[in-house]
């Protein structure tokens, strides 16, 4: 059956940090790119609550990187936007955008 | 050259509770950028930032940690708790019944020192109720391998819960707050148990993972 999802806000944030990264997506980038670009406080443990989520959901897939010094010689995990996912977040965005044609939204609701 | 800031570790407390609820499968890599995170931080604004930083992170993360550890197996998680419910019923019975049983066997040592069954009657009981809730927490966590926090952590706001409707209708009626304290030390008793269980764990896998 045809995969019908959308993503929850978060969801979504954490994906187009996600596509925004391309190849250096991993826990540390993610929540900078989001913090950065948002201006909201993110926990560590929430970018990674989600990304599990979306990796149950099939919507990111993930791999092990190596061990680095900076890291006390710990691996980065390393995630990217699947085919699922990435039609996800199109259908998720279609949907926004549809919501919000035709809104004045600065002018009437700021 | 390494830089200084390499060197430094983030507190040691809130790098343990992030230990404590972080699961084998995702440690190295949260463990890993909170580290990364931290000795940038230190470079650029300095330690007393970063350990702040730290520990925010930390207070946030322990939440997350503990409902993702419940989303990935939520049946044996919960039937963990069930059964760490069901064997509080006959865990904090026992010390009754050996209080019963020992006051019965020595009633003529009890009546000429009364002050002795008295101690043991009220701390001798509440001794032993920690130490039973510390074993149902240990048996909690034992059966939800992977899971221990989460679980002694909700059955012990359970029995909270519980016992603070129970302790409202006991104010309301000796105006003792006895009752509620008992419970709430019971609880933090079971946590402990967890906690002891996970350690245990952490440190045993630690060791196979370095020999």
């Amino acid at each position: 059956m045809a995969d019908r999802g959308y993503l929850g806000e978060f969801e979504h944030l954490v994906i187009l940090a996600l596509l925004r990264l391309e190849d250096r997506a991993y826990g540390v980038t993610v929540r900078q790119e989001i913090e950065s670009r948002t201006k909201r406080d993110v926990s560590i443990g929430a970018v990674y609550a989600t990304l599990e989520r979306l990796e149950a959901k099939g919507y990111v897939a993930s791999r092990r990187g190596e061990p680095t010094p900076e890291r006390g010689g710990r691996s980065k995990r390393l995630f990217r936007v699947t085919a699922r996912g990435l039609a996800a977040v199109n259908r998720t965005q279609r949907a926004l955008q549809s919501m919000t044609a035709d809104l004045d939204l600065i002018g009437s609701y700021s | 050259m390494t830089s200084p800031a390499e060197f430094v570790q983030p507190p040691r407390l809130a790098r343990w509770l992030v230990a404590l609820f972080n699961s084998a499968g995702k440690a190295d890599s949260i463990a890993g950028d909170l580290q990364e995170e931290f000795s940038q931080l230190t470079s650029s604004s300095g330690l007393a930032s970063a350990r702040s930083w730290y520990w925010r992170q930390a207070i946030k993360t322990a939440p997350h940690l503990a409902a993702m550890d419940f989303r990935e197996a939520p049946w044996s998680t919960a039937a963990a708790i069930l059964g760490g419910f069901l064997l509080c019923r006959f865990v904090y019975w026992l010390p009754n019944q050996l209080l019963g049983a020992l006051t019965d066997k020595y009633l003529t040592y009890w009546s000429t020192h009364f002050k002795a069954y008295m101690l043991l009657a009220t701390d001798g009981m509440f001794i032993a109720h920690l130490l039973a809730s510390l074993l149902v927490g240990s048996i909690v966590a034992f059966a939800a391998k992977g899971r221990e926090m989460i679980a002694t952590s909700i059955l012990g706001l359970i029995l909270v819960a519980l016992g603070l409707v129970a302790s409202i209708i006991w104010l309301v009626r000796t105006g003792d707050l006895w009752m509620s304290l008992l419970l709430c030390a019971d609880a933090l008793a079971m946590v402990v148990g967890g906690m002891l269980l996970r350690m245990h764990r952490a440190h045993a896998a630690e060791s196979i993972a370095k020999s």
